[in-house]
């Protein structure tokens, strides 16, 4: 069972401040990307990426900086 | 002699110039307050209305299509009197240019170069990392093609001005055809009650079809006044979309830890706080 | 309380065990507060396994919001973005006609940019490396061989080396007497090492960007 596996996290002092350091790396990336995503979709058509198009002919992807 | 403090005598004194200065100060600011001119919309300025802007809220990004026109308006209107200094070529891209239209708008420009080998200044086409140059060449310069009026920097002016974008519009938007009735303006100036005191040496500028927006978005006053502002309102928080974004993430994360942290103190205190305390008061005999 | 009382009324030996342990049960008829109220009915693994996950979860959104408030910390050490945007420097090539030098400030330094004859690109290539004193095969040294990129500074007090001049057809440092090749190698004269070759790429056929 999902509760089992995650006891067991618990088990061990060592094996569970990793976790909670590994955590909080993993959860960083997807809190960042679902943050971003939820963002430009809030957003949307009022961004850059969106309205370049309607500037820019065959919009190129040289817009780095 | 003075050592011990006030004597009876010098309290008084003291006590009894602040009461002056206090009486004096209240009814001065009372008489001011009786003049016509005082404390009213014409010494103030008019109350613009809060417009609703597309990136007003807490979640809400600039309209970056916006910013694009925006900057067009600058560019063809706004900037033959004021500068822009603190944006750079650079700063355009990915937010309203891509880097080779912003390299393009730079490169017609000429910008100081280092001296050659005989000392000599020389130029060259700009680059990215200039700064957009402003209209005059210093604030004297400025001053004397305005009749002594200078055109401020737009670069923070949004920030710079109580009302923010929504009086920068009405500004824009607000200059009567005739100014009322019995205001008299000084030479120069024009009238726009928006203006602290109504007497502004800019004049109207934004006119209907006054630019040819590259989108075909038609060019009316208060659609050039609306872009502009946002351009200029981009300019002063150039940090905007990435701040708000950031502001969502603190949120969620700290309301969360702030949650979690309750729970955690109440767990920590429950052997303390369901601790009951029972006294039987001895018998007397 | 109880002990002040246990000392009172009973004997002394209770009052010790009362004041000793405090789950003791003085005695079967004494009258408990009613803590029914507080008892959590589900299994003491779940109990557990709950406590576990919230405080975890405390330590794991601290732990995130330490390391980005560290990040930012750390991040405003770095170049700032007016500083990055003046550390490249974009040369146009077909401004450069063959045999010909073109110096360029990058950062405040010099940078020579030579546009090599296919005859310097035989003369560069056929230097034995053995007698050098500073061993760089010419192919090290550049990326593409018609294009040689290099700091103009003397490798030995920092002047700036010129052009077309020396005995070995490079550049020569007028201060103190070194010659470099025209691969910027040094030949002689006191300087330690050849010309040190800066970042640079070409970011297409015509341009060459250094930094």
């Amino acid at each position: 069972m999902v509760c089992n596996y995650i006891a067991s996290l618990f088990r061990r002092n060592s094996i569970y401040v990793a976790t909670i350091f590994g955590g909080a790396f993993a959860f960083q990336a997807f809190f960042n990307y679902g943050v971003t995503s939820w963002y430009e979709n809030h957003n949307k058509g009022k961004l850059w990426k969106d309205v370049k198009g309607k500037f820019v002919e065959g919009a190129d992807s040289e817009d780095d900086e | 002699m003075f050592s011990r403090a006030a004597t009876p005598f010098v309290q008084k004194v003291v006590a009894g110039s602040a009461a002056v200065t206090g009486l004096t100060a209240s009814y001065l600011l009372y008489k001011d307050s009786l003049s016509a001119q005082a404390m009213t919309a014409a010494e103030h300025g008019l109350h613009p209305p809060a417009y609703g802007w597309s990136h007003n809220g807490m979640f809400e990004t600039f309209d970056h299509a916006s910013i694009r026109r925006g900057f067009q308006v600058y560019r063809e209107v706004c900037a033959s009197c004021h500068s822009l200094d603190r944006i750079a070529w650079r700063n355009l891209v990915g937010v309203s240019h891509t880097a080779s239209e912003a390299k393009e708008m730079c490169e017609e420009l000429e910008y100081d170069d280092e001296p050659d080998d005989e000392g000599l200044p020389r130029k060259r086409p700009g680059k990215l990392a200039d700064y957009i140059p402003g209209p005059y060449e210093n604030e004297e310069a400025a001053r004397a093609g305005n009749q002594g009026a200078l055109p401020p920097d737009l670069s923070l002016i949004v920030k710079a001005r109580h009302g923010g974008c929504d009086y920068i519009f009405s500004l824009l938007t607000g200059y009567p055809e005739e100014p009322p009735a019995g205001v008299v303006l000084p030479p120069g100036t024009n009238y726009n009650p928006y203006f602290p005191g109504g007497a502004i040496a800019m004049g109207r500028v934004l006119f209907d079809d006054l630019v040819e927006y590259e989108d075909g978005t038609p060019a009316t006053t208060s659609q050039m006044a609306k872009d502009v502002t946002t351009f200029l309102n981009w300019t002063a928080e150039p940090e905007h979309d990435e701040r708000k974004r950031w502001g969502l993430k603190a949120l969620i994360v700290v309301s969360s830890l702030y949650l979690v942290s309750i729970w955690v103190k109440r767990y920590k205190w429950a052997a303390v706080k369901a601790r009951k305390f029972r006294f039987d008061p001895p018998k007397k005999n | 309380m109880l002990a002040f009382r246990s000392l009172k009324t009973n004997s002394l030996k209770t009052s010790i065990r009362a004041l000793s342990s405090t789950s003791l049960r003085l005695s079967n008829n004494y009258e408990h507060p009613d803590f029914s109220h507080y008892v959590n009915n589900k299994s003491e693994t779940h109990n557990r396994n709950i406590s576990y996950f919230m405080v975890g979860s405390l330590g794991l959104l601290s732990a995130a919001g330490a390391k980005s408030t560290v990040e930012a910390f750390l991040s405003s050490m770095s170049a700032s973005a007016d500083v990055l945007a003046m550390a490249k420097v974009e040369v146009k090539l077909s401004a450069i006609p063959e045999g010909k030098n073109v110096v360029v400030k990058w950062q405040g330094k010099p940078v020579f940019i030579r546009h090599r004859t296919p005859e310097e690109i035989e003369e560069a290539n056929d230097v034995d490396i053995s007698s050098l004193r500073d061993p760089q095969t010419d192919s090290a040294r550049v990326l593409k061989p018609e294009w040689l990129v290099m700091l103009g500074i003397c490798t030995h007090l920092g002047c700036v080396p010129i052009g077309e001049a020396g005995d070995f057809g490079g550049w020569f440092c007028p201060c103190h007497g070194s010659h470099y090749d025209i691969s910027g190698r040094i030949r002689r004269g006191p300087a330690p090492l050849n010309l040190e070759i800066p970042q640079y790429e070409f970011s297409d056929e015509e341009t060459l960007l250094v930094g």
